[in-house]
């Protein structure tokens, strides 16, 4: 183990908005990270971001998987967003634009390496092409 | 109805072997304030929920903690991989190997089965969502009690992205039951 010692108290903690009671930046956030950067946090939202135990997040190999991953992301993190704020326009076309991005990069994805997901028209072929190795879980 | 999608929402690729690391992320594969709970105590509250924002919410949170279950589940498995009987045993993992080989049964770090006693349904949604914001409060807790015990930057990375969510997680409940409570919303029956 190294030196690192637990920040026990929350309030020293760097970014540590999420847990203030008065913290209201909700509606409107003043901005979002672009899909990469926001994948890489795990949050796609400046104002809400939280580091631990590392100032940097971690960088991942910017290849096209990583950026269908990223844009899927996106497009889901800015879902849960627009669940309780349904009428945020700039949010609804960001998400538009980031699904769009998604579905194509795993179309992309799918008729380079094969099926992501059952109904894949590159699943359509002899023989069967879903059971092909790898399983998410195997690295 | 759900569907499957084969990968992780966040890569997994862990290289070193870690017995001990492996046992102590069971914490949040069958644990209290595991994945497994989150996305069950979830699924199980948005039939009560008082509108659409949180029927909505609930049902894309639980999604997607299904999912982080499936990176849990990754993490242990390749932190596991080609394991000896005699490292299980200095691992402290011998009892596991008794009964379920290298099978990733649902316990806790210690153990202990997974119960749905672990899940939170009152009926209630302002009780509810406030019972999944400290859910998602212990669980960020519990995230970083496991990257304390690391400095493996494979097992780090997922980690960080998974305590991240949680933060995230956290803030949607909070914002959805302050909105109930500011716009005196009722559930109709």
């Amino acid at each position: 183990m190294n030196n690192y010692k637990p920040a026990l108290d929350y309030y020293n903690y760097k970014n540590n908005n999420f847990n203030q009671p008065t913290f209201t930046k909700n509606e409107n956030p003043s901005a979002i990270y672009d899909p990469y950067q926001g994948f890489i946090r795990g949050n796609m939202f400046p104002d809400l971001y939280n580091s631990y135990k590392t100032n940097q997040p971690y960088a991942l190999k910017e290849d096209a998987f990583t950026y269908m991953d990223a844009f899927a992301f996106a497009a889901h993190d800015i879902n849960l967003y627009l669940d309780i704020y349904p009428n945020d326009k700039d949010m609804i076309a960001a998400f538009s634009e980031y699904t769009l991005q998604a579905d194509k990069l795993m179309e992309e994805y799918q008729s380079k390496y094969g099926p992501l997901v059952v109904s894949s028209k590159t699943n359509m072929v002899y023989p069967w092409a879903w059971d092909m190795e790898p399983w998410p879980w195997e690295n | 109805m759900w569907k499957y999608v084969k990968k992780l929402q966040y890569p997994v690729n862990i290289r070193k072997k870690d017995l001990k690391m492996a046992k102590y992320l069971y914490s949040q594969y069958g644990g209290p304030d595991s994945e497994l709970s989150a996305a069950l105590r979830y699924l199980e509250q948005r039939y009560t929920m008082p509108d659409d924002r949180g029927k909505a919410l609930l049902t894309d949170i639980a999604t997607e903690e299904i999912a982080h279950l499936e990176m849990i589940a990754s993490m242990i498995y390749q932190l596991t991989k080609g394991a000896t009987i005699e490292e299980l045993k200095q691992a402290g993992m011998g009892g596991t190997f008794a009964q379920h080989d290298s099978a990733l049964f649902l316990t806790d770090a210690n153990g202990v089965p997974f119960t749905s006693a672990y899940t939170e349904a009152s009926g209630d949604f302002i009780a509810d969502l406030e019972s999944d914001m400290a859910a998602e409060q212990r669980a960020r807790a519990t995230y970083e009690h496991l990257m304390d015990l690391t400095d493996d930057k494979d097992v780090l990375a997922p980690l960080a992205f998974l305590r991240q969510r949680e933060v995230v997680h956290y803030q949607r409940f909070k914002e959805l039951r302050n909105l109930y409570l500011k716009e005196k919303i009722q559930r109709k029956i």
